[in-house]
């Protein structure tokens, strides 16, 4: 066994083998393609939470081998980082078990959760830089904030700091992300827990200059917040992200990888993307040193999660991961419906299914396919929070979700491509009060009598 | 003609060396080049391009079969006659705008126009506003199309069509935007001629556009 770090992935990074990007893309797709056959790795419809521990194995054991053919494509420097398998199981061993968010009161402690874990999912609840105007931001990250089960929060956007746009690599970006902590620790003060952990500080700025100046004790940084280091496109990195690894090793914040393979682009289908989506896992472990890892697999056309070949890619991911290593992982459910309609209720429902039964834990969550301004409310975290809480507590199998879940899926599927964009969150809450409004709840209710009879027993 | 729909079903199945067999067999039998790219890639392309929006095929698939047409166009183009230009439909400078470096989306545009029969001078990611402009004039295209995937960066479009007019060139481009962030109402605040919510949107919008441009509608 070797031990590998971060200096070691960085010399690769100028040494590795030199590949067009372009050729780098084709790759991917074409490996892909072939370990799913190789493996026999495919998606049943029928099966969208599979109770298949073999179909888990094969998927870790394809990602696991395309991980050590293709490499970490290094984009600065256009050259292959690559690992060997004795290095990659390294690195899996010595993975961490805990991260620790905020402090005093509002300690939170991600540990490692199996298929059917009764230990909840962690709840990491968040807006997802849905776009708000610049007066309404405080509100709208308060009302994560204050929701019981949100175990830690983090950023919408503003669409203005100080009146002016944000854009990216200039001044303003620089103040924009300062604003961002200051404002994010006042919305935790104003949900009354001023401790409550921020897992990513930064969600406002492109540019590793302007993340580092604003990740600072004075403007709010709290020693257990952290941030996301994600991978650019497909099995990609870059130095620009890269920085933030060394800046976080030196200050030790928490960090996690964030990986958004697309369902329908370089990979191909939903069992290359998902061989594809386990392999990145490996990517931020080793490129970014992840304590954890959050993904956001999503449809190419729809721009969500909650189609049926994505509720199957991440439950089988999930599964594979949770199976062969004690890596502690999530996934960030995007629905294609906004705010306040019964669709984003049965949307993030299906999605917190299958991630609780496949051992995630959820980042939640991105609605109205995270494009539309305004769309956006604690509202949807409390309803995956509190539906995570008790399917664990239910102690739901996988064979048992998957009969649940279809009948979800039957309440919403066939209306993705025209999804009701929902209401802004200024209709969903008194902003006064940053509470929900009465319509909301009762749409809630609603929805949680259906789902109650479909067997998320909502009425315990 | 009996070769087009082999050559419309080669296109379809992204069969590079068929595809460039019957190209080689166009011209030894006389074929118009210019038919045999209308009516067999191009219609082949057509429907790869369908598949492709019904995710009957994926981006591996669009690629393969766009790398096949490409093929037989080298062999086919050098036999076109004078003044034919195979059927190309327009001119377009794409990239990610200043900034971004998430470049799926604009290669999947970039592909399926050059499917379409679209010339595409493609400058990649994180282009300058100041670029994208001095390769439309370079190339005398007839469109520019910027992407964005993040809210920080897609704040440079309005500044694209914004130095256009200071330097006294919007009315000789068309300027068409799109990525995840982009909204149809963004893309009229920001001064642009056009948006694409996904490829084949885009690719219609890029059709407008040119004939827009070219003293059409």
């Amino acid at each position: 066994m070797s031990m590998i770090g971060f200096w070691d992935v960085y010399k690769r990074s100028e040494t590795g083998p030199f590949v067009k990007e372009q050729d780098f893309d084709r790759q991917v797709g074409t490996v892909a393609g072939q370990l799913a056959q190789k493996h026999e790795i495919r998606f049943d419809p029928e099966q969208v939470i599979p109770a298949d521990d073999g179909l888990a194995d094969r998927m870790y054991k394809a990602a696991l081998e395309l991980f050590l053919e293709l490499g970490i494509y290094c984009r600065d420097t256009s050259r292959l980082i690559k690992f060997s398998r004795e290095e990659v199981q390294w690195a899996l061993k010595h993975a961490p078990t805990s991260v620790t968010y905020g402090q005093g009161p509002d300690t939170r402690i991600m540990r490692q959760r199996k298929i059917e874990d009764s230990l909840p999912p962690f709840c990491l609840n968040t807006p997802v830089g849905c776009t708000v105007a610049e007066e309404r931001f405080v509100a709208m990250v308060q009302s994560y904030a204050q929701e019981p089960l949100s175990d830690t929060f983090s950023s919408a956007f503003s669409q203005t700091v100080g009146g002016r746009p944000i854009k990216s690599g200039t001044p303003q970006e620089v103040e924009a992300a300062i604003w961002n902590v200051v404002k994010l620790r006042e919305a935790a003060r104003a949900a009354g827990r001023p401790l409550i952990g921020i897992h990513n500080l930064i969600s406002n700025a492109e540019k590793t200059d302007a993340t580092l100046a604003a990740i600072q004790e004075e403007f709010g940084a709290h020693p257990n917040d952290g941030l996301g280091v994600a991978a650019i496109a497909e099995m990609k990195a870059d130095y620009e992200r890269m920085k933030k690894v060394v800046f976080l090793d030196h200050k030790g914040y928490n960090r996690y990888g964030l990986y958004g393979p697309i369902m329908g682009g370089y990979a191909g289908g939903p069992e290359a993307t998902a061989i594809v989506h386990v392999a990145h896992h490996f990517l931020g472990l080793l490129a970014f040193g992840a304590q954890w890892h959050d993904g956001f697999p999503l449809h190419l056309m729809q721009g969500c999660n909650s189609t049926r070949d994505l509720l199957w890619l991440i439950s089988v991911t999930g599964q594979a991961l949770a199976r062969n290593t004690h890596l502690l992982i999530g996934v960030s459910p995007f629905t294609a419906a906004g705010p306040c309609t019964e669709m984003v209720i049965h949307e993030i429902a299906a999605i917190v299914l299958a991630a609780t039964v496949s051992g995630l834990h959820l980042n939640l969550v991105a609605v109205a396919r995270n494009k539309l301004p305004e769309r956006s409310s604690g509202m949807e975290a409390r309803i995956g929070s509190e539906t995570a809480h008790l399917i664990a507590k239910q102690g739901i199998t996988r064979k048992k979700a998957n009969e649940i879940v279809k009948k979800i899926l039957g309440e919403y599927e066939s209306k993705i491509p025209e999804a009701p964009k929902g209401k802004r969150f200024d209709e969903c809450y008194d902003l006064k009060t940053v509470r929900p409004t009465q319509e909301y709840l009762d749409v809630y209710d609603r929805c949680k009598e259906k789902l109650t009879g479909f067997g998320l027993e909502y009425k315990e | 003609m009996e070769l087009f729909k082999p050559i419309v079903e080669a296109t379809v199945a992204g069969d590079e060396e068929r595809c460039v067999a019957l190209a080689q067999e166009v011209i030894d039998k006389g074929v118009d080049p210019l038919q045999a790219i209308e009516q067999g890639y191009t219609k082949g392309m057509a429907i790869v391009g369908d598949k492709f929006s019904r995710m009957e095929y994926y981006l591996p698939e669009l690629i393969r079969c766009a790398d096949a047409m490409k093929a037989a166009m080298d062999v086919l183009k050098p036999h076109l006659g004078k003044g034919q230009d195979g059927g190309v439909q327009g001119t377009v400078v794409i990239g990610t705008i200043q900034g971004d470096l998430h470049d799926l989306g604009k290669n999947i545009v970039k592909t399926m126009l050059q499917a379409a029969a679209f010339t595409v001078h493609d400058l990649g990611c994180d282009v300058q506003v100041r670029s994208f402009i001095d390769k439309a004039e370079e190339q005398d295209v007839d469109v520019i199309a910027a992407s964005a995937i993040l809210t920080t960066t897609m704040a440079y479009m309005p500044d694209l069509v914004n130095l256009l007019s200071d330097m006294n060139l919007r009315d000789r481009f068309k300027v068409m935007v799109g990525g995840a962030p982009v909204t149809p109402e963004y893309a009229d605040e920001a001064g642009a001629d056009g948006y694409g919510e996904n490829a084949a949107e885009a690719v219609e919008t890029a059709k407008r556009l040119v004939q827009s441009r070219r003293g059409g509608a």
